[in-house]
């Protein structure tokens, strides 16, 4: 009887190891984890809606165009499948969290899943009028033109999210074809994903010379493969007045005459001002997002306020889903706020994340809030404050775009003299109060690189704990998880003697 | 009523080492043992050792209060804590040498510079530990080449005439690099200085990145390696501070301190 028992518990625990991600990453394993019937509650809505609406577009392409053409999306963009992850994304980061932090966590990553079915849309539908956009080209004027933009850049930040590894194969692929192993790991994914075809094609290009020579470089791979027209935008170095932003927000007017003679897109300059208006209230809802929290404890934190921004500002900007977000979004840091809840109960350090986020490792932040008590206030993707663009004329919305784009993040903090990068930092700790500052020192980016030393240099003086971690962009095999956690750990214990909260 | 002891163990991946603290904090008992692939075995067999030398301390478990620390501390499963090699570096550096500012840490397979307060403890730390280049394995490999025990080498090199640079950082490339200089008949003493030189450097980058302030010492076993502190010293402009006790059992040192700390 004993050895069958035993026998009994060994197959048990073998069905439990085996099965580890499963319950991790299901709605059965987050229930039967959930302690909190209303956020159960929560997590339940947006796991259905999130799946209400990728079967709508698996349905209407069904019935539209016949479930071939199902096939052949699944086939020409694999990735797909790894998408299909995206409500144990949501598992992921909410699980452990309660009330409106883990809504807000809901939310976000729900709006993003809606947000890419309609980019999946897009390419079941609209490849015709699709053109291939760089991150930093403002796609507002793809959206004005009655255009598709695919980012070109978003799958492969986008993906490692939902599987750290997801990127690797697009990475190796760009590196056999004589991309610079030493490039951004960003850069390489795109080229990589070119390469297999995995992105679709559509009708031009629009690149820049932003932010690195190596996100620059890769256009020209990406154009051979494609044998697509491109129009390059030409961001100054020194950017910081009039004739600098004349100069982008002619070479904007001139892409847009390109677009129209390369592509069925025409400008519509009341699109446009629909779109800025869009920007511009997505804009003062994101300020008053920062301004709530700067409150200690704060009302919301991390992954909520990071990845909104990530999505909403650089794929769908002005876009009535995003404001719309931004909306809810509001609304619930305003209810903690008001309550005077925290969006953790036990936050004990502030810190924001410059430079790139850890896009395979997003987990990390999660950790470090449950380890220690450390919340990530913001980062420096999402710390894009500007006025907001003035929509008199199709100049002045140009003009106000080409600010925006030119003093944004990354764009900002590589050109320029360093005052560029630093002065961001140092605004932030001042604003959000914050304890230290991490910076994701992404090894493949050489212009980061360069900014530590200086960094190192500036804290030291200002008595700020800077916490430099090294890791790449995309590829968790330069530096493991383990080896980030590490270097944590290292920072936390020895530097900022922070007690672990389960101590 | 019987004397309290306090118990640092610094499990490394070369050394184990134990230092034992009476209630007054003198050091009472230390010792180095060779790692075994078991780091729970390294230090027990270290903790017993340290304590047959200690008269009225039976074994490691009458202990007051033991600190684990270096890279196998999670594995002193029985301490009463475990605490992290930058802090009792840190720590250890201070309790026999409060002047000190900046520390170079080579270990066996890391080299960690660290910055201090003025109350032991760590302001800023940066390491190496994802080659092998510059820490003591690294000497280990050369000083195989050179067909000498490590003390050996490090006395040859004290005899150069001149310094040979040896350009590779990596460890393996070193090694045939070294191999070559060899074969075109070149002083071993000069290609052993630069040997010396080139890891100096790999420690002044990183001494650099914490913002190096006098004064500054080594620890770890290769502190014991002259040659290398004579062309650091060289290298960062600045004299090398010796310390009062070994500079290999700092580690330990600071654990036992924290253990007195916390323990008394």
């Amino acid at each position: 009887m004993k050895d069958v028992l035993a026998d009994a518990r060994l197959v048990l625990v073998k069905v439990l190891d085996e099965t580890k991600g499963f319950w991790r990453h299901s709605l059965a394993g987050y229930l039967i984890a959930s302690r909190n019937l209303i956020d159960a509650r929560v997590f339940v809505k947006y796991w259905a809606l999130t799946w209400l609406s990728i079967l709508k577009l698996i349905l209407g392409l069904i019935l539209r165009r016949g479930p071939l053409a199902l096939i052949r999306l699944l086939v020409h963009y694999p990735w797909i499948f790894i998408l299909l992850r995206v409500n144990g994304l949501m598992n992921r980061m909410a699980r452990g969290r309660t009330g409106i932090f883990h809504e807000a966590l809901c939310l976000t990553v729900h709006s993003i899943a809606v947000a890419v079915v309609d980019q999946l849309h897009d390419i079941a539908y609209h490849l015709e009028s699709m053109i291939i956009n760089e991150d930093l080209v403002p796609s507002d004027i793809a959206g004005a033109m009655g255009l598709k933009a695919w980012i070109m850049e978003i799958m492969g930040i986008m993906l490692p999210i939902l599987k750290p590894e997801a990127d690797l194969q697009y990475i190796d692929a760009a590196e056999n074809a004589g991309l610079n192993p030493d490039a951004c790991s960003l850069p390489k994914a795109a080229v990589g994903m070119v390469l297999k075809r995995h992105i679709p094609k559509g009708v031009a290009i629009v690149s820049s010379n932003m932010p690195c020579d190596a996100g620059a470089g890769s256009y020209a791979m990406i154009q051979r493969e494609y044998r697509l027209p491109i129009y390059r935008l030409d961001a100054p170095f020194h950017f910081y007045n009039e004739r600098a932003e004349q100069h982008f927000a002619r070479d904007l007017m001139a892409m847009i005459a390109w677009l129209e003679e390369h592509t069925p897109g025409r400008m519509d300059w009341d699109r446009l001002r629909e779109i800025c208006r869009g920007r511009n209230r997505m804009l003062e809802l994101e300020l008053e997002l920062w301004d709530m929290i700067r409150a200690r404890p704060a009302p919301l934190a991390g992954e909520a306020v990071i990845l909104s921004h990530l999505w909403h500002f650089n794929v769908t900007p002005g876009h009535p889903k995003a404001v719309n977000h931004y909306e809810r979004l509001v609304k619930l840091a305003r209810k903690n706020l008001e309550k005077g809840e925290p969006a953790t109960k036990h936050e004990r350090y502030r810190a924001v994340l410059w430079n790139p986020p850890f896009c395979h490792f997003v987990d990390l932040f999660k950790w470090a809030e449950q380890t220690y008590g450390l919340i990530m206030i913001n980062d420096s993707m999402t710390y894009n404050h500007h006025a907001p663009i003035d929509t008199t004329s199709p100049e002045t919305m140009l003009r106000g775009l080409s600010r925006t784009i030119l003093q944004g993040p990354m764009v900002r903090h590589t050109r320029g003299p360093a005052e560029n990068y630093l002065d961001d930092i140092f605004r932030m700790v001042k604003q959000f109060d914050l304890d230290m500052v991490w910076v994701a020192n992404h090894v493949g980016c050489k212009t980061g690189q360069a900014m530590n030393g200086i960094l190192r240099e500036k804290c030291r003086a200002k008595k700020i704990p800077l916490l430099i971690l090294d890791y790449d962009l995309m590829d968790p095999r330069i530096v493991s998880h383990d080896n980030m956690v590490r270097q944590v750990e290292f920072f936390m214990d020895n530097v900022m003697k922070a007690p672990r909260l389960n101590q | 009523m019987a004397k309290k002891y306090f118990g640092g163990c610094d499990v490394g991946s070369t050394t184990g080492k134990a230092v034992i603290l009476d209630e007054n904090g003198a050091m009472v008992a230390s010792i180095i043992v060779p790692s075994e692939i078991d780091p729970e075995v390294t230090s027990v067999q270290a903790l017993e050792k340290a304590c047959a030398l200690v008269p009225g301390l039976a074994s490691y478990k009458d202990l007051s209060y033991l600190v684990g620390t270096g890279y196998g501390r999670n594995e002193v499963v029985f301490a009463n804590e475990n605490i992290s090699e930058i802090s009792c570096h840190a720590m250890g550096t201070f309790s026999v040498a409060p002047s000190i500012k900046t520390i170079v840490d080579i270990g066996g397979q890391d080299v960690k510079t660290i910055s201090l307060d003025g109350e032991g403890a760590v302001l800023e730390f940066a390491m190496n530990d994802k080659c092998a280049a510059g820490t003591g394995r690294f000497f280990e490999a050369m000083s195989r080449i050179f067909r000498m025990e490590l003390d050996e080498f490090s006395a040859l090199s004290l005899k150069a005439k001149k310094v040979i640079p040896v350009t590779a950082q990596c460890s393996v490339f070193a090694e045939s690099e070294v191999i070559s200089l060899l074969a075109k008949r070149n002083p071993p003493e000069d290609i052993a200085a630069g040997i010396q030189q080139a890891v100096s450097k790999r420690c002044f980058s990183l001494l650099k990145r914490i913002g190096m302030r006098p004064q500054v010492t080594v620890t770890g076993g290769c502190a014991k390696n002259q040659g290398l502190i004579k062309a650091l010293t060289k290298i960062i402009d600045m004299e090398v501070a010796p310390l009062p006790v070994d500079p290999q059992i700092i580690g330990a040192l600071g654990a036992a301190v924290f253990a007195r700390r916390k323990g008394a």
